[in-house]
């Protein structure tokens, strides 16, 4: 299908006796952003490292872009044009912002050591190039300004934003963010929304998102699928997830979903 | 435990106490007195002791320095200055109950060189400044009155006036500088850098001729381990791979420039030119073969395989099997030396500008190269290396290219140092020649070049110059780098990384204003 980028065929992932991902299929469309939401250890991350190459995936197959990507080195995977960032940030830290970015543009790049010793035409030319569309990434992000600061001496927000840069850096088709929002405070979740869409809106980008609070799960995306322990419980839209009574009792547990619709029921009562 | 501030000076006092008895046990005071009286051109042959006075001069300095460190930051001033002068006393007391006890055992007729073999009746009598009974309360008395002075300069300079003060002198001193700056012609302001590069030539030109052919040896030396430290830190400070044998890509070019230049085993005389490069590339292919299997290594592994890599190529030198193919443990003699235009290369002065030649152009090479794609990608690997491989980079290959330029600079260093020796053994490729390098780096500050010659200079430069502490230069070794770590955790100079999103940054001689990201 030409509109799907991404796509997960009973993708399994075991580790020892435990099946952290199990026969999960997931379709993802083309400039949409998807979010797979469900309870800690539900497997989502380990779902994120078996397409980008940190996992080899026992079973099943990962097809981006019509071609087989399962169990290719993780630098192959980046260069084929997916980009990821981390639930807990990983940038580099005692290089600067724009550094950071630089470093992101690797793939797109091609000067080598001894361009980069000689100087050659090659080299001015797309180090000129490279520096100049950092700046410009560095202000979409947000961080004009801040480009000579050390990634490690930045606001958390910033570095959430330096990284979600860095993955864009190598003008990605896909891009994987790992609880973006994780440990903002309200007004950097909002702007970190903003961004979120404007990369859909004004990148073309695609983007799988795994995100915990619902408000921003709900509020931008296109598509949501659910996991728990490793399977794949539901898809949808927002709306039809949060209706879905599975969905509800895995978060909530069996009590929890019956107190739930007891809830639920009460307020349509009311209404 | 309570911590009263006159209990606490009491402590300090004990530990300067400790430290000064240690210091005179192991005859290291005797050094420093020798060293204080040499530099001020004083120098009175005793039979092999200096002028008494500097002995005075340096439990001076103790009892200065424990006042100084005992007497706090907060609370009543009298509090502070006892505090240095309880100190001070400690210090002298316990010193005074050592003499006591020294004195004690000499007049007993104990021959306490039995077990101290740095001290003598002479020293004894050195040490208690030629005073006899007296110098003991002389100690006494030295140490208390230089606590008091200590702690009370040290409550003066601490004294809000004098830091207002200073801070007021500091930005005023810059504030200088900066309109310095701006005044400076635009011309000056341009080419300024060049200046400074046009002098430092025509120094590092005329130096040589000048300061006499042991200082010319030293500074070849620093030169050498200059480049080793800059190939090294392209290893280790770049990429971060932590490589202890470095030592066996030295061997590799300085056997290379040995078996190809030496009358025996081989006698082959190719000449130093053709020679040093397959010094580099010898280093280069033994980088590479180690290399290959190694890079799936990290940290404390890829350590002790390079180390053990690195005695293994030792052993091997050293080997009987080997011995007509390498010379063995004797290592090759009459290593000939370079030409160029027909002149051979002679005096230590000759050496010296090739060496300065060729650590110009690995600062060259190094500052390129970590201003660079492949530069960011090593330090992307360094920081990170999941996060790097998810940037696309390939963490084998950019791995495996800075072993292979970091022995390239090994291979090099070591080539000219036999050359440069005439002579090359299994010896001179040892462990501690690998430790060295890998300390000046971190020493002096990793990526940072300023901080490699420091350390180079501290670390080979100075040994070599105070002959006379050698035997105290491990100790001065380790306690060197205990302070480092505690007080300058990232060396000397540290690094700083290139500001590249404002003007100042003028690789490409260009300033891309930032338009907020309209056209991104």
């Amino acid at each position: 299908m030409p509109d799907i980028i991404i796509e997960t065929k009973e993708v399994s992932k075991l580790f020892g006796g435990l099946t952290a991902v199990n026969k999960v299929n997931l379709e993802i469309p083309k400039h949409s952003i998807y979010s797979i939401i469900g309870p800690n250890g539900a497997g989502k991350t380990t779902l994120f490292n078996c397409i980008s190459g940190f996992y080899k995936p026992e079973l099943g197959e990962i097809i981006f872009q019509g071609e087989c990507i399962q169990g290719s080195s993780t630098d192959f995977v980046a260069t084929q044009g997916i980009s990821r960032t981390y639930q807990n940030i990983r940038l580099f830290s005692k290089l600067t912002a724009i550094e950071n970015i630089m470093v992101g543009q690797h793939t797109k790049l091609d000067s080598n050591w001894l361009d980069a010793i000689l100087h050659t035409p090659r080299f001015s030319q797309e180090n000129k190039k490279s520096r100049a569309e950092a700046i410009r990434l560095l202000g979409f992000i947000g961080l004009a300004g801040f480009g000579d600061f050390l990634a490690c001496n930045l606001p958390y927000g910033m570095q959430r934003r330096l990284e979600i840069g860095r993955a864009l850096a190598n003008d990605p088709q896909l891009l994987l963010l790992d609880e973006p929002t994780a440990g903002m405070n309200p007004q950097e979740t909002v702007e970190m929304i903003n961004l979120i869409r404007q990369l859909r809106d004004e990148l073309g980008t695609s983007i799988i998102l795994i995100e915990h609070d619902m408000r921003v799960v709900m509020d931008i995306s296109d598509q949501i699928s659910v996991l728990d322990y490793g399977k794949k419980i539901a898809e949808g839209t927002p709306k039809e997830i949060q209706a879905n009574p599975r969905v509800i009792e895995a978060y909530l547990g069996p009590g929890g979903a019956a107190l739930a619709k007891k809830y639920q029921d009460q307020r349509r009562k009311n209404a | 435990m309570n911590n009263h501030p006159i209990r606490e000076s009491f402590q300090k006092g004990l530990v300067f106490a400790i430290i000064v008895v240690f210091m005179m046990m192991t005859g290291f005071h005797l050094i420093a007195a020798t060293l204080a009286s040499k530099a001020f051109g004083v120098y009175v042959l005793r039979g092999s002791i200096p002028d008494v006075r500097f002995m005075g001069y340096i439990h001076m300095l103790f009892g200065f320095w424990a006042g100084w460190s005992a007497s706090g930051r907060t609370g009543k001033t009298s509090t502070r200055i006892f505090q240095g002068f309880a100190a001070g006393f400690t210090t002298g007391a316990f010193v005074a109950l050592f003499d006591l006890l020294l004195t004690f055992l000499i007049l007993s007729g104990t021959d306490i060189r039995e077990y101290l073999s740095a001290l003598s009746i002479e020293s004894m009598d050195y040490f208690l400044l030629n005073l006899r009974q007296m110098g003991i309360l002389a100690h006494l008395g030295i140490y208390t009155a230089t606590g008091l002075i200590g702690s009370a300069l040290a409550v003066f300079l601490r004294s809000e006036p004098v830091q207002h003060g200073w801070q007021n002198l500091k930005s005023s001193i810059t504030n200088f500088t900066t309109r310095i700056n701006e005044t400076l012609p635009l011309l000056v302001r341009k080419f300024g850098k060049y200046l400074t590069y046009l002098v430092l030539l025509a120094v590092l030109v005329i130096l040589p001729t000048k300061w006499g052919s042991y200082m010319n040896f030293v500074i070849g030396l620093v030169g050498l381990y200059v480049i080793a430290g800059i190939g090294l830190n392209i290893v280790v400070g770049l990429s971060g791979q932590l490589v202890l044998g470095y030592a066996a890509f030295f061997a590799m070019g300085a056997y290379s420039v040995g078996l190809l230049n030496a009358p025996e085993p081989h006698n082959l005389m190719w000449g130093f030119w053709p020679s040093i490069v397959v010094a580099i590339l010898m280093a280069i292919a033994a980088a590479f073969v180690l290399g290959l299997p190694l890079m799936r290594l990290r940290g404390d592994y890829l350590a002790i395989v390079t180390l053990g890599f690195g005695e293994i190529i030792r052993i091997l030198l050293k080997s009987d099997t080997l011995t007509n193919f390498t010379g063995g443990p004797r290592g090759l003699n009459d290593i000939h030396g370079p030409t160029l235009f027909g002149k051979p290369f002679t005096s230590d002065v000759d050496y010296v500008y090739l060496i300065f030649a060729f650590v110009a152009l690995s600062i060259f090479i190094y500052n390129r190269l970590q201003d660079s794609r492949t530069g960011r990608a090593w330090l992307a690997i360094k920081e990170d290396p999941i996060a790097a491989q998810a940037t696309g980079i390939n963490l084998q290959k950019y791995k495996l290219l800075a072993l292979i330029i970091g022995a390239a600079f090994a291979g090099l260093v070591g080539g000219i140092m036999a050359a440069r020796n005439q002579f090359t053994g299994p010896n001179d490729h040892s462990m501690m020649v690998s430790m060295n390098v890998l300390s000046l780096v971190i020493v002096g500050g990793v990526n940072s070049i300023p901080g490699i010659i420091l350390g180079a200079f501290a670390l080979k430069g100075l040994p070599e110059i105070l002959r006379e502490v050698e035997n105290y230069r491990q100790l001065a070794f380790g306690a060197l780098l205990i302070t480092m770590m505690l007080m300058r955790p990232d060396g000397l100079w540290p690094s700083s990384r290139p500001k590249m999103e404002k003007g100042d940054y003028s690789q490409n001689g260009e300033n891309i204003t930032n338009d907020g990201g309209k056209n991104a």
